[in-house]
């Protein structure tokens, strides 16, 4: 038994990138549940929204690598990033103008807003395939890892080699510095306090005389903002394709609704469980349980309880079972 | 099939649409033809109007307070009290009458402009937030003020000891008699030149309601005169220096309160004898 | 002008597309999109009895169509007696010890008192019974997945004649909208829009992975058909005669004949079924659905158990769609799972249904028809388009860029079609009544 190599394996294959996937969950999530908070519908296009402000994000960082300009070890599409935003909230800002506005003007009823953001998931998803294609596209630079299995093994002298990349470090790092920064602002600025009553109360909200129309061009930002970064840190930890992006909702809406719809908290706790239930029941185990189980009762298969193709069922388990014992998600949602 | 093209079809589906604190209140500011048959600090001057194209709610009704005043509106179920309130505050489509604040003609301007100029309203429901704290509650109370409100707060929480104590606490959690005193200094903290208050007691104990009544009577002592709709007739006709007894949209009696008390007709008709 | 006149005056542009298609392009082409088009009428009248009737968000369209493949491949694919030797048993004793173990949990939930002993009985019931599923099923699923796998590898079918699978097809989706609409609409609040999703995907999962099943990705192909072979009418000397008494060969004739005879087929399908959704939706069943629809709080104090309405109509609208799958993937003439995307077979059958007129099941079936005319037209307009818009600009990077997205466009299209109908037409162009 063995059960150093046993840890290590693990936090290879399992901890660090369900951290890593479950932080991009959690920033895609916060996306989903401001929106349903605040504009009260789930938006269909979140998705297609994170590949607008990552292909922003891309472009920008193919120009700067062609001059080259860059950070270094770290990736360039960083520097990008802050432009990729920009552009994505500009992009959202308009569809407001031109789609969504005239609906909150109508009062139409939420599930109006649903379709509607189908028809602006069609045209973002015509768009960004549009300009950047539908293939995968590679984007990242600087060092790929933080430290390698190789050296791991060197260092400690171990069997297991433990690596970490550089684009997992950063997708954990920049996942709690956006969390600390929206809760900071949601909780404690006054602009931060009137989004949270709009969503609490939109007539007392009127009659506090906060200005829906200002909290919904705050909300928009903020989601272009946190959809870029989870778009922007999804490409470079695996790879940016249009249509990826297009079927991260599922897992999307579904850790927003695991957490409790609405609420933030809950949208990076339902993140993280649905991202690490999805590694954890398609990893194959054998690895890890060859150093903790004695030699004959060393497992024949894979130990792989499901293959990887289900990884949605795994969220869509996750999720009924939740929603079985918990109607309203674990946080308790709808408002913010 | 509905006339709104917008509807959602009876959908309740929680998974992608959120009806949680969304917003009712329609602004219907203007008037199709002004009217002014007398003075007050602030006033709905013979008002007639109903919500959309439908049917007149109110008929030629006219409800006004004055400084330094509690004026109470009285009636029974479905006489249009909190209409004539949503009147005034430019929540029901008028089509004759104005409303006036010292001396202004507001009728044209929506709710929100109306909270500007220094009305402050606090609904019968939903008149919290509730996933907010007291505190936050007031601070939202006071959003559109760009000075330093800190002093205020303090008067608020003089006027109402508990919010003090309760000030980091969800307004949500609270008690009934709780939340209604959270909505009326929340509406406070805009430092309001009137405050309308749409049925205060409704759904409080009677010791509540007695507690309640005599803190708008605290308040009124600040000098905010007080427009407010009241369930409970007899109380309210207690505290008022002006009432109106509305009947189908129109003013059936006005006059002081003691006057309404002391009328046979009126105590007859809505006070049980 | 009357309604009436108006509505058919709809119904001879989307011909008239259609047939302008054959003018231009060819007559093989139109008939195909005349087919198409048929099963996406279909399709739309699934969607819109749940949506239209009943408010239902159903996202997982894809879902049931693919079912409706499925059903296909089980009903008319001969068997493979080699499989079910190897492995056939094995493989039905996982599939009941599964629904068993399954049907146990729902039993222990309901009968069990709630409490911590509840829980961990559950738990060991689902664990045990996950790994004795696994235990029983991978060997079998090995060894019926090595039978040939080149041309074989799964089960296989009934070897019943392919019209029998469509009902089979509608019956398929219909038991699995029971099971979704049982649970999500029975909680406490209404999830069904996020189940359908998950659902969808989960059953695009299945047949993409269980080759023992559909062959997976492997796709199973040479699927019998309800219409002769274009081969044998060639052959076929009075068929020769006749085409060419028409003044066509034997090839072009064959193919048409063959595109017309599903058309026919189609036609008689959606006439069927349109008449039935309008029978329904006029009987006291339909009006009750509507108040349901209308006024649910009313209609609950009346009685109506609005749940078990919901869960009819959900149903119903997926079996249709159900049967619409059977009906694609028998004309396709093969089950390729991996082409099944949310986009085209759950979103663009929604822009049908609000384009056509949500709550119309003419509405619904012009809705079909139009849309899926510009799903196929848009990328050769679209071509067509930019090279005209670059014609004037010299050869390079940004020219053949331009046109080489141009089969995006259809996309973006569908998207500013929806968006464009929702703001100016939101009643769809054939408007409820």
């Amino acid at each position: 038994m063995d059960f150093l190599n046993a840890l290590i394996a693990l936090a290879n294959y399992v901890l660090i990138p369900a951290m890593s996937y479950g932080s991009q969950l959690a920033l895609g999530a916060l996306g989903v549940t401001l929106i349903y908070g605040i504009l009260r519908f789930s938006n269909f296009a979140h998705g297609d929204t994170m590949a607008f402000g990552a292909m922003v994000t891309i472009l920008v960082t193919w120009w700067l690598q062609s001059m080259g300009i860059g950070l270094g070890p770290m990736p360039t599409a960083l520097l990008a990033l802050p432009v990729g935003i920009l552009c994505c909230a500009l992009m959202v800002l308009a569809t407001d103008k031109l789609v969504y506005q005239f609906y909150r003007e109508q009062k139409a009823k939420p599930v109006i807003l649903v379709i509607v953001s189908m028809g602006v998931m069609f045209v973002m998803n015509g768009l960004v395939r549009f300009i950047i294609g539908p293939d995968d596209q590679n984007f990242s630079d600087g060092t790929r890892f933080i430290i390698s299995a190789r050296d791991f093994k060197q260092l400690t002298g171990l069997d297991e080699g433990l690596a970490l990349r550089t684009s997992q470090a950063i997708t954990v790092i920049t996942a709690v510095v956006v969390v600390a920064l929206l809760f900071w602002f949601l909780n404690r600025t006054r602009t931060g306090k009137s989004m949270r009553a709009y969503s609490d109360n939109e007539d007392l909200a009127l009659l506090s005389g906060i200005n829906p129309e200002r909290v919904v061009v705050y909300t928009w930002c903020i989601v272009a903002a946190l959809a870029t970064v989870a778009g922007v840190l999804y490409g470079l930890d695996k790879s940016f394709k249009p249509f990826t992006y297009f079927q991260l909702l599922l897992p999307i809406f579904a850790s927003a609704i695991v957490g409790g719809l609405g609420s933030p908290l809950g949208a990076i706790a339902g993140g993280f469980i649905i991202a690490f239930s999805e590694v954890t029941i398609t990893y194959a185990w054998k690895k890890i349980l060859v150093y903790l189980m004695p030699g004959p009762l060393e497992p024949d298969g894979l130990v792989q309880l499901m293959s990887t193709d289900y990884k949605f069922a795994v969220s869509f388990v996750i999720l009924l079972i939740v929603l079985l014992f918990r109607p309203t998600g674990l946080f308790r949602g709808k408002a913010l | 099939m509905s006339a709104d093209p917008y509807d959602d079809r009876g959908n309740k589906d929680r998974s992608i649409t959120n009806p949680h604190g969304i917003g009712t209140l329609r602004a219907a500011p203007g008037t199709g033809h002004g009217m002014e048959t007398a003075r007050a600090f602030l006033i709905g001057d013979s008002m007639t109007g109903g919500y959309g194209k439908g049917p007149d709610i109110l008929h030629d009704c006219t409800v006004a307070v004055d400084k330094g005043e509690i004026a109470v509106i009285v009636g029974p179920n479905g006489a249009g009290k909190s209409t004539a309130m949503k009147a005034v505050f430019g929540m029901l489509d008028v089509r004759q009458g104005s409303v006036r604040l010292d001396g202004e003609d507001i009728t044209g301007l929506t709710p929100q402009d109306r909270v500007v100029k220094g009305m402050g309203f606090v609904p019968q429901t939903n008149n919290i937030f509730t996933s907010m704290t007291v505190e936050e509650n007031l601070e939202m109370g006071a959003f559109i003020r760009t000075d330093d409100f800190s002093d205020t707060m303090t008067q608020v929480y003089d006027l109402f000891p508990i919010l003090k104590e309760k000030r980091a606490q969800a307004a949500g959690e609270l008690s009934g008699g709780q939340r209604q005193q959270v909505a009326v200094g929340r509406a406070l903290m805009t430092r309001p030149k009137v405050l309308m208050l749409d049925e205060p007691t409704a759904g409080v104990s009677p010791i509540v309601m007695d507690e309640l009544f005599d803190r708008i009577i605290e308040v009124a002592r600040t000098g905010i005169p007080i427009l407010m709709v009241e369930q409970n007739a007899r109380q309210a006709l207690e505290i008022a220096d002006k009432g109106y007894v509305l009947v189908q949209g129109s003013n059936a009696y006005s006059g002081t309160g003691k006057d309404l008390l002391a009328d046979p007709d009126v105590r007859k008709s809505f006070l049980g004898g | 002008m009357s309604e009436t006149v108006r509505n058919i005056g709809l119904f001879a542009i989307v011909g008239g597309l259609i047939l302008l298609t054959g003018v231009m392009q060819s007559w093989n082409a139109a008939l195909l999109i005349l087919n198409m088009g048929l099963i996406s009428a279909i399709m739309a009248i699934g969607v819109n009895l749940q949506w239209g009737f009943a408010g239902l968000f159903n996202i997982g369209v894809m879902g049931f169509v693919a079912l409706g493949g499925l059903a296909v491949v089980l009903v008319s694919m001969p068997p493979t007696p080699e499989a079910w030797a190897a492995g056939g048993a094995g493989i039905i004793a996982a599939l009941v010890l599964g629904a068993l173990t399954v049907t146990a949990a729902v039993l222990l939930l309901r009968k069990m008192q709630a409490g911590a002993t509840r829980n961990i009985v559950l738990i060991v019931l689902l664990v045990g019974g996950f790994f004795l599923y696994r235990a029983i099923l991978d060997p079998s699923v090995e060894a019926v997945e090595n039978v040939d796998p080149a041309i074989t590898g799964y089960l296989g079918g009934l070897a019943l004649p392919v019209l029998l699978a469509w009902p089979v097809g509608g019956l398929l989706a219909a038991g699995a909208a029971w099971l979704i609409g049982k649970t999500a609409l029975g909680l406490r609040s209404d999830y069904l829009a996020i189940a359908t999703l998950g659902i969808a995907e989960i059953i695009i999962a299945v047949l993409k992975n269980e080759d023992w099943l559909s062959r997976g990705v492997k796709n199973v192909v040479g699927i019998p058909r309800p219409v002769p072979y274009e081969i044998d009418l060639q052959s076929d000397p009075a068929f020769v005669e006749r085409a060419a008494g028409f003044a066509l060969d034997p090839v072009t004739a064959s193919t048409l004949y063959v595109k017309l005879s599903y058309a026919l087929l189609f036609t008689v399908v959606l006439l069927v079924l349109l008449w039935m959704a309008q029978r329904a939706l006029n009987s006291p069943w339909g009006r009750m659905m509507r108040a349901i629809r209308d006024n649910e709080v009313a209609a609950e104090a009346m009685g109506k158990d609005v749940t078990r309405r919901h869960l009819q109509i959900f149903v119903l609208g997926s079996a249709v769609c159900g049967i619409a799958g059977a009906m694609m993937t028998t004309m396709d003439g093969q089950l390729t799972p991996g082409s099944y995307q949310p986009l085209r077979f759950t979103f663009l059958i929604w822009v049908m249904v609000i384009v056509g007129g949500s709550g119309n099941n003419f509405g619904a079936v012009l809705g079909g028809m139009l849309i899926w005319f510009l799903w196929v037209q848009v990328e050769p307009i679209g071509v067509f388009l930019l090279d005209v818009l670059t014609s004037g600009m010299s050869d390079g990077p940004l020219k053949s860029h331009l046109l080489d997205s141009a089969a995006h466009m259809r996309l973006l299209t569908m998207g500013l079609v929806l968006i464009l109908v929702l703001r100016f037409s939101p009643r769809g162009l054939i408007p409820e009544k």
